[in-house]
């Protein structure tokens, strides 16, 4: 096998050291945004560094978070689910009413998380089998989803649940809220999912590119439908710990959260093409947006103000990323 | 002079483009600008067409130096671009194509519609092109769309027209057109720059030949003073050998069999066999149905009917994943649509098809996975930093091995290559047909599609030649051209898109 012309090898005139940690620096961006915001925020208002502050912060933020894993999956592929909000209402409602009916309170969540697989699973078989865009599909079923949950619950929310249900979405396990446990463990297994199994490894090869992924061998609707329903199933839980905060099963829940979601996923690093996001990323992306919110409500910042400030903030962050794509990406 | 570059140097980020581009064009000449790819073919030209800045070295236009921001600078002095993969808006006409950006400025931003077809189409018919300023682009084929490239060029009243690789994607006869259009441009005191692959086109279109290698100016002169083996030389730096030639192996068992498919309006009554260690030609005329044929054995479509056999068993395949199951490989015509994941990395898309490969208990294997993709990039001489790059960046060539290296990592048995050597440059080509042989060597079946004749009677064993959906002949590995022409293009040539 000797042809010509192959020693020659291209290789940056850099040292390929400086040149990769100057890339990596840059990957870490919103990291030390966060790492910043952080800091600033603790040395701005004396009640931010506190227990109670935080663990509200994470509270908070968990609900968003959650659902912003499964988004991400699904961005990562390609895709988009703007019903998550409308899934959300539907699993906490659905979880709270069979609790409401005699379930003991493992089975009510179980039934919550079941809900979201279902709608999951609904999006996922529509957008692979009718082949309609995700963005066009979940526009739809966002519209379906709530609409079943209002015609289920006849537009009232449900109150009698057990006490203890609170626990899910109040309690502390271990002096840290329970719901950041279930945070890191949700995280976890995603990033696991996507960086080390073989759905991660085909979702993000559709992602990047569907048709050559086709052309490789890859069951390509089979694992476009299984992110979907993972999705779904996330935002079940999140359903959940939301009725948990609320203690009531509001079919009116989560109008709103698909586009939180997404900036998550996308203050992370994800893109709207596909083929990019990561689980630490979202994460990150998430808990700016918290933040940024937790701080302007600590400082007296109108909350008219707060909503233009994150606006400006998903802007801002794109293009910072969207810079450092250009710069890597040498001819 | 009309154009002069003396020096250009461009680096993006770390890596150097263009160490020293230097080139002359004259008005009234078609100068070819040969190279393989990453030679600083493209950059050159970005640079001249203001897409791209340089770092240093002069550019005179006319005689005064110029320093081109954005396309539409470039455009106002007089030069223009024909891209090889179209630029145009798909969903808009021809006419609005052509005067996209500008359109006459009336107020309120209103378009005089008529008045934009009716001048479309008497520059259409001036030049006699097979057009009508009313169609919409998408449905143009690429020939067409390429055409309409040239008349936006025309339109604007360009002194310089760079052409990048216009015949890649065109028929031979489309390809005629092309140069009889190059022809009329120099006629009519146009400079053009032409940039190709296709060493046997060279001289039926150009004037001077300026030579690019590793981002330098390595020769420029007049063509009639240099042979293609000449030219080769100065292409990749040193002789290439006769490589190809080798003696047919003896046929093994056969590994695919198709009898009697058919495809309604594509696929008419095919029958064929391939035996471990041969390599098969596919020859043909653009739309004779090649193509189709490899799409419908990887059922990437469906088949109407006619019974397919892999390894001896009837494979009723209904996915291009169950045709990857069943040991087919397919090396598309275009590896940056079906063949690739371009933003990801090497390691990835070499072990995309057998994922399985590098699992542990439903885990990846990452120290499996990179091993396996240093092997690959090693032994098909991948040239890249890292198994970590990502394919968006590699030369065209470097691309092509790994495709082919990923199928390498499935272990397929049966490979389809279409054109497996388009947009890659001469010593990239060789490396192909040398893991081709070595394939073969290794007891795979090879089916191997190609529109430069000259390639499939260097390499198969024999030849097939389809035309209009049909096999019509099956040749020796030892013909010509003429005889494959025969098969080929019996009746069709004076219909074809004309």
């Amino acid at each position: 096998m000797s042809g010509p012309a192959l020693e020659r090898v291209q290789v940056p005139a850099v040292p390929a050291k400086s040149r990769r940690e100057r890339i990596a620096l840059q990957r870490l961006l919103p990291f030390l945004s966060l790492i910043i915001l952080f800091i600033a925020l603790t040395l701005a208002s004396p009640n931010f560094f506190t227990s109670t502050n935080l663990s509200s912060v994470v509270r908070q933020t968990a609900v968003i978070n959650i659902m912003a894993l499964g988004m991400t999956m699904i961005m990562i592929n390609g895709g988009i689910d703007l019903s998550v909000g409308a899934i959300l209402a539907m699993g906490g409602l659905l979880g709270t009413m069979a609790m409401e009916s005699g379930m003991s309170i493992p089975m009510g969540v179980l039934v919550g998380i079941l809900t979201g697989l279902g709608c999951g699973l609904a999006n996922g078989l529509m957008i692979t089998h009718l082949r309609v865009q995700p963005f066009i599909v979940t526009l739809g079923t966002l519209g379906i989803f709530r609409g079943i949950t209002l015609i289920i619950s006849n537009g009232l929310p449900v109150h009698r649940i057990p006490e203890q249900f609170s626990y899910l979405g109040e309690g502390n396990l271990l002096g840290v809220p329970f719901v950041l446990w279930i945070l890191v463990g949700c995280a976890l297994v995603t990033h696991v999912i996507l960086e080390h199994t073989r759905l991660g490894r085909y979702t993000f090869a559709i992602g990047s590119n569907r048709e050559a992924a086709v052309y490789a061998g890859i069951p390509v609707s089979f694992h476009t439908t299984a992110v979907y329903a993972i999705g779904g199933m996330l935002t079940g839980l999140a359903g959940m710990i939301e009725a948990s905060r609320l203690m009531t099963g509001q079919p009116t829940a989560g109008q709103g959260y698909e586009l939180q979601a997404i900036a998550a996923v996308v203050i992370g690093g994800g893109s709207l093409q596909g083929g990019e996001g990561s689980v630490v990323g979202t994460l990150v992306g998430a808990f700016i947006m918290g933040l940024l919110s937790n701080g302007s409500d600590l400082l007296g910042v109108s909350p008219y103000l707060q909503q233009a400030i994150i606006g400006a903030v998903i802007i801002l962050a794109v293009t910072l990323d969207e810079v450092r794509k250009r710069r890597t990406a040498a001819a | 002079m009309l154009l002069e570059l003396d020096h250009i140097e461009k680096r993006y980020g770390g890596v150097t483009a263009l160490s020293d581009g230097s080139l002359t064009v004259q008005a009234g000449e078609v100068h070819l600008l040969l190279g393989e790819n990453g030679a600083g073919k493209s950059t050159l030209m970005k640079i001249i067409a203001g897409i791209v800045e340089r770092d240093a070295g002069r550019m005179l236009w006319q005689g005064r130096e110029v320093h081109l921001k954005t396309p539409a600078e470039a455009a106002a002095i007089g030069i223009s671009m024909v891209h090889q993969e179209s630029l145009l808006a798909p969903h808009l006409t021809v006419a609005e194509n052509l005067y996209l950006g500008r359109e006459e400025r009336l107020p309120f931003g209103w378009v005089r519609r008529q008045r934009m077809i009716e001048s479309a189409n008497r520059l259409i018919r001036d030049h006699q092109f097979p057009l009508r300023a009313e169609w919409r682009v998408e449905k143009l084929t690429p020939a067409g769309k390429q055409l309409v490239e040239i008349c936006r060029a025309i339109l604007h009243g360009s002194s310089l027209v760079i052409f990048d690789e216009p015949t890649s994607s065109l028929s031979s006869s489309e390809t005629a057109e092309v140069f009889r259009i190059v022809r009329t441009l120099r006629d009519r005191s146009v400079g053009v720059i032409y940039i190709t692959h296709r060493l046997d086109e060279l001289q039926s279109v150009g004037d001077r030949v300026t030579i690019l290698r590793d981002g330098k100016t390595v020769h420029s002169g007049a063509l009639a003073e240099l042979t293609t083996d000449r030219i080769i030389q100065h292409m990749v730096g040193r002789e290439l050998s006769a490589i190809y030639h080798r003696d047919p192996l003896p046929p093994g068992d056969e590994l695919l069999r198709v009898e009697g498919l058919n495809r309604k309006g594509e696929l008419h009554d095919i029958s064929l066999s391939l035996r471990a260690g041969e390599i098969v030609g596919m020859a043909g005329l653009i739309g004779a149905g090649r193509t189709e044929l490899c799409r419908a054995l990887f059922a990437v479509d469906p088949i109407d009917s006619g019974r397919v056999f892999v390894c001896g068993r009837e494979a009723r395949l209904r996915s291009p994943q169950e045709a990857v199951e069943a040991g087919i490989a397919l090396i598309t015509e275009d590896r940056q649509i079906t063949g690739l994941a371009l933003r990801l990395p090497i390691a990835h898309n070499i072990t995309l098809a057998n994922v399985r490969g590098i699992s542990r208990f439903g885990l990846l294997d990452r120290g499996a996975q990179n091993s396996a993709a240093r092997d690959f990039m090693g032994r098909l001489r991948i040239r890249a930093s890292s198994a970590r790059q990502l394919c968006g960046r590699l030369s065209g060539g470097n691309q092509q091995k790994v495709v082919i290296a990923k199928w390498l990592f499935r272990q397929a048995r049966v490979f389809l290559f279409d054109e497996p050597t388009r947009g890659i440059d001469v010593g990239a080509k060789a490396e192909v047909f040398n893991l081709m042989h070595e394939l073969a060597r290794s007891g795979a079946a090879i089916l191997m599609v190609s529109s430069e004749m000259q390639e499939l009677l260097q390499v198969a064993d024999r030849i097939l030649v389809m035309r209009e959906g049909r096999i019509t002949g099956e040749l020796p590995g030892r013909s010509t051209q003429e005889e494959i022409m025969r098969y080929a293009a019996l009746e069709t040539v004076s219909e074809e898109i004309r």
